[in-house]
């Protein structure tokens, strides 16, 4: 047990040194995110929908491209120079090399949303004072699901021609039953959902925020048992 | 003898198919009898079920790659994939025409349409990552394997929405004579067969190409 958090700290920090000396995933997330809200914000002018339903789903969109964006990274700076083979020579198990790349996306996602979330509840003129907690949770939920399956197909598209192009199809076709909690629970938060939301739409289906939650713990739970199990099949040669 | 055989399976198929729409159209379907594309539900649903069946098959040849290393378990998941998507493709679509005939929209977010369209987009997302990687064909296999494994987690939801989640779907359908059943089943089988067959011409195809390659790289 000493030996795995030796190694997983190792990683980790190699993994958060690089990306603080070499600033080259956050900035590019943050710009990227702000160019969504305010794109977003722009259009929602003349929707008729209201800033407590556009607002949080600008949020989520912000968040899932900037994340992938991040993700891309993870296994492309181990290629230059094979670095990969420097990891996957060292005694060091795949599935700690995940856990950590895992934590690692995870921090930069939280990283990139403690700057974006103010950045749309001042856009949109939201109200976050009495639901803070629940957004915390939520997000973090949200952080652990997309960078799940994302930290194991960043390692895969570094295999193939189109790379970060495939990434983002691979990573959102696979979490598309998750996308359904996520945006319940953020418009709960916001109060963006319809108090008459009922009969057969997906979103009715959730129910509750509670409901939402669950899902969203179950989802990841699963996403992170599965991608850790199978990600040494990806790296080996 | 497997000519023969393969032959004898393809007359089977089509026979059965035009016994099941037949009588079908003579019997009616279990759903709305007004509906003026009614007979669509004895494509509809049995190409729904097998495009599920084959996502099986998919996940089948993913794991048993993965413990066996074997290239048939590796073409029984392409050639799965491949006939499924076709299948999820028909069950969209027949799905769509039959929404619009009966309820005036092409389609609506409910949980089964949003998951029987992510079930097609799985399988198009397969082959498309299929198609573009890159190095030893064991690897290619591997991760292949992998993508099947992960994307097999979105299936149960497909199963679920169907089966337990209110939705613009009748919670279920009866069937107003036998005639109807065996109509029904008969459908379901002809589309077993059918799409049984497309899985088994599609790895033999898969088998020989391999073989091809092979040859030309030693």
């Amino acid at each position: 047990m000493r030996y795995f958090w030796l190694s997983f700290k190792a990683v980790f920090i190699k993994d958060i040194v690089t990306e603080l000396r070499a600033r080259q995933v956050l900035p590019t997330m943050i710009v990227l995110g702000v160019l969504i809200v305010w794109i977003l914000r722009m259009a929602s002018e003349t929707a008729s929908a209201g800033a407590v339903i556009i607002g949080p789903v600008s949020l989520w969109i912000a968040i899932l491209f900037s994340g992938l964006l991040a993700q891309e990274r993870s296994f492309a700076t181990e290629q230059q120079q094979d670095c990969i083979c420097g990891l996957l020579l060292a005694p060091v198990d795949e599935g700690t090399i995940y856990l950590s790349k895992l934590l690692v996306n995870v921090v930069m996602l939280c990283i990139f949303e403690v700057i974006i979330v103010p950045i749309v509840v001042v856009a949109f003129h939201l109200d976050i004072t009495a639901h803070r907690p629940a957004l915390i949770g939520v997000l973090l939920l949200g952080n652990i699901g997309l960078s799940s399956v994302g930290t194991l197909f960043s390692a895969i598209v570094e295999l193939t021609r189109t790379r970060g192009a495939l990434l983002s199809i691979l990573v959102l076709v696979i979490l598309m039953p998750m996308m359904i909690p996520v945006t319940f629970a953020l418009l709960a938060i916001f109060n963006g959902i319809d108090d008459e939301l009922a009969g057969t739409g997906a979103l009715a289906f959730v129910g509750s925020f509670k409901a939402a939650v669950g899902y969203m713990v179950a989802f990841d739970a699963i996403f992170v048992v599965v991608c850790w199990l199978l990600f040494p099949f990806v790296v080996k040669e | 003898m497997r000519r023969i055989l393969l032959l004898a399976a393809f007359v089977l198929t089509l026979s059965s198919m035009w016994i099941a729409l037949t009588l079908g159209t003579v019997e009616g379907p279990p759903a709305n009898p007004e509906s003026p594309v009614r007979n669509i539900i004895y494509i509809h649903v049995p190409s729904s079920i097998f495009a599920l069946f084959c996502f099986v098959a998919l996940l089948t040849g993913s794991v048993g790659y993965l413990i066996t290393s074997k290239p048939g378990w590796d073409i029984l998941a392409a050639a799965s994939a491949e006939v499924g998507a076709i299948f999820a493709i028909i069950s969209n679509l027949t799905g769509s025409i039959f929404s619009r005939a009966e309820w005036n929209i092409w389609w609506t977010p409910s949980p089964r349409l949003i998951f029987t369209a992510i079930l097609l987009l799985l399988y198009i997302v397969y082959l498309i990552l299929r198609s573009s990687l890159e190095g030893s064909a064991r690897r290619k296999a591997r991760i292949c394997a992998v993508f099947g494994i992960v994307a097999f987690i979105d299936v149960p939801m497909v199963i679920i929405s169907a089966r337990f989640i209110p939705d613009i779907h009748r919670p279920g359908f009866s069937f107003t004579s036998s005639w109807q059943r065996a109509a029904f089943f008969l459908s379901m089988a002809a589309m077993i067969l059918l799409g049984s067959l497309m899985i088994s011409l599609k790895a033999e195809i898969l088998r020989s190409k391999a073989r091809l390659e092979e040859q030309t790289f030693s």
